[in-house]
């Protein structure tokens, strides 16, 4: 029951480098992202399936899911 | 000069005489191009005590080596003058296609200087440049003047156009481009109107010589493949700068009725999603770009289209009026472009007046009549067309914020969001202490560009006040603008996480010269302390009072919404100022010593 969160490549430079973690299905993305140490209110959009999802989307097994921080603005 | 189009064009408007120059070796190595020729040109030239809207005035018009060449996002454009809105310094950037054509005229900057007689355009065509009989398009919106210019000179000529809004010389007019573009900021297209330029048509097919043309095809190409494999390309793509709506309302910086809260509790109808699916019908992008941001739009309701809205517009013309129709943003920004004014500043006056409306401090005897309660859209519309024919109600407003609130006093300066004179873009600062310095600091006033700092609050700590927040706005401040200097986006850079040094290899190949970032951080910091140094020359007194933001993110904390009761310490405001004086090695006033401004070669072009 794994999936993968794949971050966005500005969030990456808070994360050490690391730009994908193979994570537990069944939790929330928000829960997730805690369980990583990102900062949920860092994301500012969520990607499972070229859909756009809550923080609240409970993921399922094998979805690649996406979490998008905006780093640079307008 | 590789990488340039080696000459400096300039139009004496009130003679009639047009004179090239070579562009300056000096001035390309210390300043590259752009913004930073922008800065050196009016620091150097325009006299002290020069009225924004008099001839001694210039405007001047920058590509950089970057721009016209086949790199990501090569497409942006430097408007530099003396602004009628701040008094201060104003550099304004516009995508599009605009500044290609200016390097391919074989031009690098284009100097506007005096002020002409009657309506002109300029009409240039390789060598070719003429002033010419603008009677037949002055009075007409920036779409309908476009449009008619390229019916009669061709699809291959670029035009930038001022609209009612710079002819009636409004202090935050703007400069508009491919019917969607705009120059937006500090009221660069009041000084074009003043001049009574009503547009620039433009097109060039001469060569931009290159110093190793392998290397150069070599380092493109590998920027493109980047962007291409972008994780989030086709995200970016979709949503454009309209992805940060909906987190900006969840983190309480979505400026909401004149910034007194930071979410907007009926936001949920202008989220990207919603923008997408209501109105999207295409995406647009500037010259050379893989990642067209540019959103264009149809609102059935009114039956128009509008490139955009874009973010600042949304957040500006929308939340910050009480509007949650994405459809009624869209009009309105329609309006405003079409008007030639800034939707930035002028969402911020309309919402200041709606504040004094709700507060009492106006009523509808002077308002022309207008309800003005927060979320009127009607009102919203109308005030956009008075503000551009500067009509009644709409001419008090067409001074911004600054100047309105001091004519109306009775305390109307406390929610007056502005700094320097120039009003606050789209991010509420309540709590988000670097996005707060950074707007304070920023060299043209309350904008974002320079800075864009709210994502690491959210990461360090919102509310900290600490050197290493002081630091990071510093390196923003020195560091995004190169994009402006060098003529391109940093859109690729900064939200598709192409590596900088990709950028490295490109710039050399075109130049011939070596640079780091190191170096290029170098010229940014230079740039930065003499556009410091104009504010210090053109305001009598300027010193650390001009750096203090509006009152509202220091005495007002918001009443609802994700930053409910926070606030930033006004000890804190002054805190930030400290540390930053220190870091950039000004004096405890915010001004640079003599000794920075040496060890930045400066001293000789201050003296």
């Amino acid at each position: 029951m794994t999936a993968i969160i794949q971050t966005s490549s500005g969030l990456k430079s808070y994360l050490d480098g690391k730009g994908e973690f193979e994570v537990i299905a069944g939790r929330t993305v928000f829960d997730t992202l805690v369980d990583l140490n990102i900062k949920p209110e860092l994301i500012a959009l969520v990607v499972v399936a070229g859909e756009q999802k809550s923080k609240d989307y409970v993921i399922q097994e094998n979805d690649i899911v996406k979490v998008m921080a905006v780093i640079g603005g307008g | 000069m590789n990488g340039y189009g080696g000459k400096i064009l300039r139009v004496n408007l009130t003679t009639g005489k047009i004179t090239k120059e070579q562009t300056p070796i000096d001035v390309a190595r210390d300043f590259i191009g752009g913004r930073g020729f922008g800065a050196y040109f009016l620091y150097k030239e325009v006299p002290r005590g020069a009225d924004p809207l008099g001839p001694d005035n210039k405007l001047i018009i920058s590509s950089g080596p970057m721009s016209g060449l086949m790199i990501p996002g090569a497409g942006k454009c430097d408007f530099t003058t003396k602004s009628p809105l701040t008094g201060g310094y104003a550099s304004a950037s516009m995508g599009g296609h605009f500044t290609a054509e200016i390097k391919y005229a074989g031009l690098d900057s284009i100097i506007l200087e005096g002020i002409s007689s009657k309506p002109v355009f300029l009409f240039i065509d390789n060598d070719r440049v003429e002033l010419r009989d603008a009677s037949e398009y002055w009075g007409k919106g920036t779409i309908a003047a476009e449009k008619q210019f390229k019916e009669k000179f061709g699809e291959e000529f670029q035009v930038a156009v001022i609209g009612p809004g710079g002819e009636n010389v409004v202090s935050y007019a703007c400069i508009n481009h491919d019917f969607g573009r705009q120059a937006g900021r500090g009221g660069v297209g009041a000084v074009m109107g003043v001049k009574k330029v009503k547009a620039i048509v433009i097109h060039g097919s001469k060569s931009i010589p290159v110093a190793d043309v392998n290397a150069y095809r070599v380092a493109g190409k590998a920027l493109y493949k980047a962007c291409k494999d972008a994780s989030f390309l086709q995200e970016w793509i979709r949503y454009g700068t309209t992805v940060v709506t909906s987190w900006c309302d969840e983190v309480g910086a979505l400026p909401t009725r004149n910034f007194s809260a930071g979410s907007f509790e009926d936001g949920k109808g202008l989220y990207a999603p919603v923008m997408r699916e209501k109105i999207v019908i295409t995406d647009k992008g500037c010259f050379g770009c893989p990642s067209p941001c540019g959103k264009y739009s149809r609102s059935k309701k009114y039956g128009s289209y509008v490139e955009g809205p874009e973010y600042e517009t949304i957040g500006l013309l929308g939340s910050n009026l009480g509007i949650s129709d994405i459809e009624a943003v869209a009009q309105a920004n329609l309006l405003a472009d079409d008007a030639g004014i800034d939707t930035i500043s002028a969402g911020n006056a309309i919402g200041w007046a709606m504040e004094c409306y709700e507060k009492g401090i106006l009523t509808s005897k002077d308002t022309d009549g207008y309800d003005l309660h927060f979320g009127n859209i009607e009102a919203t519309f109308d005030l956009i067309g008075k503000i551009a024919r500067k009509e009644g109600f709409g001419a008090l407003l067409a001074d911004g914020v600054k100047k309105a609130s001091q004519k109306i006093g009775k305390g109307t300066d406390k929610f007056a969001i502005h700094v320097k004179g120039m009003e606050q873009s789209a991010y509420a600062t309540h709590n988000a202490t670097a996005m707060l310095l950074a707007y304070m600091t920023c060299d043209v006033g309350a904008h974002h560009n320079r800075s864009w700092a709210i994502t690491y609050d959210l990461q360090v700590g919102r509310d900290l006040v600490v050197p290493e927040k002081v630091a990071r706005v510093i390196w923003l401040q020195n560091f995004r603008p190169m994009f402006d200097v060098l003529g391109g986006c940093r859109l690729q850079w900064v939200e598709l996480g192409i590596e900088r040094d990709l950028y490295i290899a490109a710039l050399d190949a075109i130049t011939g010269i070596h640079r780091d970032w190191n170096d290029y951080e170098m010229v940014g910091d230079r740039i930065w302390n003499l556009t410091r140094m104009f504010w210090a020359r053109e305001i009598d007194g300027f010193d650390r009072r001009y750096d203090i933001p509006s009152p509202r993110f220091y005495e007002e904390a918001p009443e609802s919404g994700a930053t409910k009761g926070q606030i930033t310490k006004i000890e804190d405001v002054h805190r930030l100022l400290d540390m930053y004086y220190e870091q950039r090695g000004w004096s405890k006033n915010g001004l640079p010593t003599s000794e920075r401004l040496a060890s930045l070669n400066l001293s000789e072009l201050v003296a």
